[in-house]
């Protein structure tokens, strides 16, 4: 396993934002300059962490969408209508804009091209964003592990990372345009049945909650092995 | 001195009376919701709340006799130990000096107990003189099963970990016994004032 | 509502000096052994981790002024750094 997975004392450090990409109307990408970031693993996030003038300090997590192999480190925000710190960041930010980020964190909801065995990806919204991150990797790699993802948004325009969906399964859930052959309904078993049809996947499912519980709980009963199903559940951390 | 994020501003309120916003507390117009776990759902036909423990005569309630009892409408700030305040929140419910009324308490203190296992502990004279009500409407609607509903504790005047979600019922009883949060190093008063978040403070 | 274990990750990194979403833990009530980071966690005064199997308890972990607190249930396997 690479040292990045394995940290010694977490330290804030000053990230500065270089560019930034808009993804879809809510979200958008950030590439930012991290002096001496030590490098991360696909699925790992960073704590953010912004101070007002007044000294008022908001944190939150975002996954890194970037794969370990890019320069710059890249995080993709979707913002949350009434949200504290997104609105903030896909909205008001701009390129020298800095703030404190602290990471890289997580070493269950990980995957980096040395594991072998197919790789199942189910992503609910943003969710993508950590799985996006694997398969940056998974092609930086070249590796030739077999690789599904299945990602489910509300329409075609909430997806992000749209150019990079070839091959990914998709289904919209709330209005598909004219002509789309893809799925049209919440994920269930027939659905997951029909990507994956054998075990043997090593599963990562990320989005919110019970979008997560119910994606393991198909996998879980459509015989997957409860341990080759990782989860990372996003959310609200309370007040 | 971590660096600035331009532009970058709270939601919090200012520009506030300070003697309405307890030490080390911010004003927000959200209400977050926080727990110790899931929510709790029990049908109302199964709901009861009860009084009892050191005191010459327990009393139980159905949800209907509940809300067939006197009740008040009042508006309070409340001060949650993770640094937010929301400021005139208007509760209806039933004082707990009505629950109480001729059941001849002896103890010196109280446990809430709730669905889902949640206890809280308190001061008896931190639940009496008008000082607390079960709650079951939030800003004149039902309280919502996130927010504690069917019925909470609401007692504004300490930090709201002791305003116990999902009440069924008081033990009155005559040592501390630290409940929930207690127990794992919160406070076993909480007086926002005296900012008493956790044990040593 | 709650999410998982992966959100206090930095936290606990802070509280042990390591990274602990992959560790396991083992369920002193229902025998489960699952990652910390697939443990449900609710934030409430402070955060609840919770058995994704049975919801039992098993850590509670807060900042205070002065430092961290936290209390551990269930056997917690975790591992060295190579």
């Amino acid at each position: 396993m690479a040292g990045a997975a394995v940290l010694g004392r977490l330290t804030w450090r000053v990230a500065t934002i270089r560019d930034m990409r808009e993804e879809t109307a809510r979200a958008k990408s950030l590439v930012l300059d991290v002096p001496d970031w030590p490098g991360h693993l696909a699925g790992q996030h960073v704590d953010v962490r912004l101070t007002a003038e007044d000294g008022y300090q908001a944190q939150r997590s975002y996954s890194i969408a970037s794969a370990p192999e890019a320069r710059g480190l890249e995080l993709t925000i979707e913002r949350i209508d009434d949200g504290e710190v997104s609105p903030y960041l896909v909205d008001e930010a701009r390129p020298g804009d800095r703030f404190e980020l602290r990471g890289p964190i997580g070493g269950y909801f990980v995957w980096h091209a040395g594991l072998d065995g197919p790789l199942g990806l189910i992503a609910g919204g943003s969710g993508l964003v950590p799985l996006m991150a694997m398969l940056r990797h998974r092609r930086a790699a070249e590796a030739t592990n077999d690789a599904r993802l299945l990602v489910s948004a509300p329409r075609f325009d909430d997806l992000l990372y749209r150019d990079e969906l070839d091959g990914a399964r998709i289904t919209l859930t709330r209005q598909a345009p004219p002509g789309w052959d893809g799925f049209t309904r919440r994920i269930d078993a027939e659905m997951l049945q029909a990507i994956w049809p054998a075990p043997g996947a090593r599963f990562y499912v990320c989005g919110p909650t019970p979008f997560v519980e119910e994606a393991a709980r198909l996998l879980v009963g459509l015989g997957h092995e409860p341990a080759a199903v990782r989860t990372e559940r996003f959310g609200p951390t309370g007040g | 001195m971590p660096p600035i994020s331009r532009g970058f501003r709270s939601r919090r309120r200012t520009g506030l009376d300070p003697s309405r916003v307890p030490p080390g507390q911010y004003v927000t117009d959200d209400f977050p919701v926080l727990s110790a776990g899931p929510t709790p759902h029990t049908p109302l036909d199964q709901w009861s709340f009860a009084v009892g423990g050191a005191m010459e005569a327990g009393r139980s309630w159905t949800w209907e006799e509940l809300l067939a009892l006197p009740a008040e409408t009042v508006t309070v700030d409340i001060h949650c130990v993770t640094k937010w305040s929301k400021l005139d929140t208007r509760w209806t419910g039933v004082s707990v000096d009505v629950l109480l009324e001729e059941t001849q308490p002896w103890g010196d203190y109280v446990v809430a107990f709730c669905d889902g296992g949640y206890t809280t502990n308190l001061p008896l004279e931190d639940v009496t003189g008008g000082r607390a009500w079960i709650a079951y409407e939030f800003d004149g609607e039902p309280l919502e099963p996130e927010h504690g509903g069917p019925v909470r504790l609401l007692v504004p005047h300490l930090y709201f970990w002791k305003s116990a979600k999902w009440v069924r019922g008081l033990n009155v009883t005559d040592t501390d016994e630290p409940g929930f949060w207690e127990t794992y190093g919160y406070h076993n008063r909480g007086d926002p004032w005296q900012e008493q978040r956790y044990w040593g403070d | 509502m709650h999410t998982d274990g992966n959100h206090i990750a930095g936290l606990l990194a802070e509280v042990f000096t390591g990274e602990l979403t992959a560790a396991v833990r083992a369920c002193e009530t229902c025998g489960a052994r699952r990652p910390v980071g697939a443990h449900r966690l609710y934030a409430g005064a402070g955060y609840v981790l919770r058995c994704p199997d049975c919801g039992d308890l098993a850590a509670v972990v807060y900042e205070r002024g002065d430092g961290y607190a936290l209390s551990l249930r269930g056997t917690w396997l975790i591992g060295r750094a190579p």
